[in-house]
């Protein structure tokens, strides 16, 4: 049984964030689904929305679980967290096929089923013996698969598995359906999965330490996932028309933009003692 | 290398019980897929020995972590995921270009891949520490090398743990990026034949191009097996292992069983998409 080291006092309880992670995300995600419903793609935003939101919260899982010692670094954490989302992800976009209002919902509990079934390996088949082990691992899945589903729904403005699996290429004026120019057939999800991964395990590895203070963390957190959010949005070029791109870009670049400028405050102000500091003077210089 | 400097929690011994659940997993899984899909059962026992495959070998591979950096512990200066991952995905990258060539040829590719990888990260390694960082190779866990024969006490600093790659450890490198390699291969493999059957059922009459959809679907669940079988063996090392001579090294029944049971469930998902 290992000792836990408290990472940061203060800032929100976890199981707040997690209620916020997950309502929010899927509030996000069905709002996405109003794409469907009116025939447009301007609500593909939210789905990039809904990931930012389930980044926010999984930087809270990686935290509480990190702070028990995985005897191996914090990225570990979030490629597990990518590696089993993607597969709940997939999933539950053919969930689609019984209704398209089960993907969302059905997507957190594939999930949930996958990563607490891993959470029990870690924890009691490999001997982890930490006991907030299988609660987080879950935790991090769900966080995973809903970040694939929102920055995939950025993309192509639905979530919807024939929706992603059909592209269509403009080939001498003609338009034709094409399974290679689509999200799952070009492998976008290659991609989005390593901005995902990358988003998810950067904040906490790169504010641990003595001075880890809750609201920078939580901060770094979402300019991750804002960055991931502005590639993704570029990328949405190939799918949606190029008003939902254009909203979709602004939203995308404002929202980072305020988010690193915030991350560069709080990063000042938790370094505060060393902002007035002078240059090494050498000995014996002038 | 713990994030915030607790102790590394991994226990010795197995767990009964737990291990005994991990199984009941695999057979559930198994059982599962043979009631819904018969034709994927052979599939989905060959993604659990790809699981196997890779979480046997990654502890073969030197991981040295920031200590390692430092020159304060033998091995490659990186996490288990990090090296895992490199080695496994060139590994699945070279066998999946050899699909179309049948298995045998798709494995040894994917195999070659994997360790090759390693090889070259080991060469390169080694010629950082012993011309860049000036530190010879020691191992802190044997006195003498089990293949050379090289002895080490003499050459290794006091405080360390041991420092550089011994020719041990760079031959347990290569020899996980094979098992890596080959384990990565054969989940993308049986993946690929399960949906380059069963998706123009799926989807529709039209064929044409979905062979792509195969190969992306069959790839991106590699990867995400992959990842998950080797974070779970990182959890079972907990940091660092010097290669197949590190007494670390005893533990890998533990991550087979949990990799297993691992495979077999995300394996019965990315199955029972083509189901559904």
């Amino acid at each position: 049984m290992s000792v836990k080291i408290e990472a940061s006092e203060g800032g929100m309880p976890h199981d707040k964030m997690l209620g916020i992670g997950v309502v929010g995300a899927l509030v996000c995600l069905y709002i996405v689904y109003l794409n469907s419903l009116m025939s447009t793609d301007v609500f593909a935003f939210f789905g990039g929305l809904a990931a930012v939101i389930a980044l926010w919260w999984g930087t809270d899982s990686i935290k509480t679980l990190c702070s028990y010692g995985l005897g191996t670094g914090v990225p570990s954490a979030g490629m597990i967290s990518l590696g089993s989302g993607v597969i709940a992800f997939l999933f539950a976009t053919k969930l689609a096929g019984i209704s398209p209002l089960l993907v969302p919902l059905g997507c957190i509990i594939i999930a949930a089923i996958i990563g607490a079934i891993l959470g029990f390996i870690s924890d009691k088949v490999l001997n982890m013996n930490i006991p907030v082990m299988t609660r987080m691992i879950a935790e991090l899945t769900i966080v995973g698969s809903l970040t694939m589903l929102g920055f995939t729904a950025m993309i192509s403005g639905s979530f919807i598995f024939t929706d992603l699996i059909a592209g269509s290429v403009s080939f001498l004026g003609m338009v034709v359906t094409s399974y290679a120019a689509s999200v799952i057939g070009g492998c976008i999800l290659a991609t989005i999965f390593m901005l995902g991964a990358i988003a998810i395990q950067h904040p906490f590895n790169a504010c641990l330490g003595p001075n880890e203070s809750w609201d920078r963390t939580q901060m770094c957190a979402l300019e991750c996932g804002f960055l991931s959010m502005l590639v993704v949005a570029v990328m949405s070029v190939a799918f949606l028309s190029l008003f939902a791109v254009v909203i979709s870009f602004v939203i995308s670049i404002i929202l980072w933009g305020w988010s690193y400028s915030e991350y560069i405050k709080l990063s000042k102000r938790d370094a505060y003692a060393w902002l007035d500091s002078k240059p090494i003077r050498e000995v014996g210089g002038e | 290398m713990s994030a915030l400097g607790g102790g590394s929690s991994g226990g010795e011994g197995i767990n009964p019980t737990a291990s005994l659940i991990a199984l009941v997993i695999v057979l559930v899984a198994v059982a599962v897929v043979f009631l819904v899909y018969p034709a994927a059962t052979v599939p989905l026992i060959g993604v659990i020995i790809g699981g196997v495959l890779i979480s046997f070998g990654v502890h073969f591979v030197p991981v040295g972590g920031a200590p390692a950096a430092m020159g304060q512990a033998p091995g490659i200066a990186t996490g288990v995921a990090m090296l895992a991952a490199g080695g496994g995905l060139a590994g699945l990258f070279g066998g999946a270009w050899a699909a179309e060539f049948g298995i045998a040829i798709s494995l040894a590719a994917g195999a070659i891949g994997g360790g090759l990888l390693m090889a070259i990260t080991c060469l390169m390694v080694n010629v950082v520490y012993v011309y860049a960082m000036g530190i010879p190779a020691a191992s802190g866990k044997v006195d003498k090398d089990p293949i050379t024969g090289d002895t080490f006490p003499a050459y290794k600093s006091q405080g360390t743990e041991g420092h550089g790659l011994p020719f041990i450890s760079y031959v347990g490198g290569v020899l996980g990026g094979l098992f890596g390699g080959m384990g990565g291969t054969l989940i993308y493999y049986e993946l690929l034949q399960v949906y380059e059957e069963a998706l123009p059922s799926v989807i529709g009459a039209s064929t044409e191009g979905l062979t792509t959809l195969a190969v992306s679907l069959a790839g991106i669940f590699a990867v995400g097996m992959f990842l998950v079988a080797a974070v779970l063996t990182a959890y079972n090392i907990t940091g660092t292992i010097e290669g197949p001579h590190d007494p670390k090294f005893k533990r890998w029944p533990r991550a087979v069983i949990g990799s297993s049971a691992a495979s077999a469930v995300c394996g019965l998902f990315a199955i029972l998409l083509v189901v559904i």
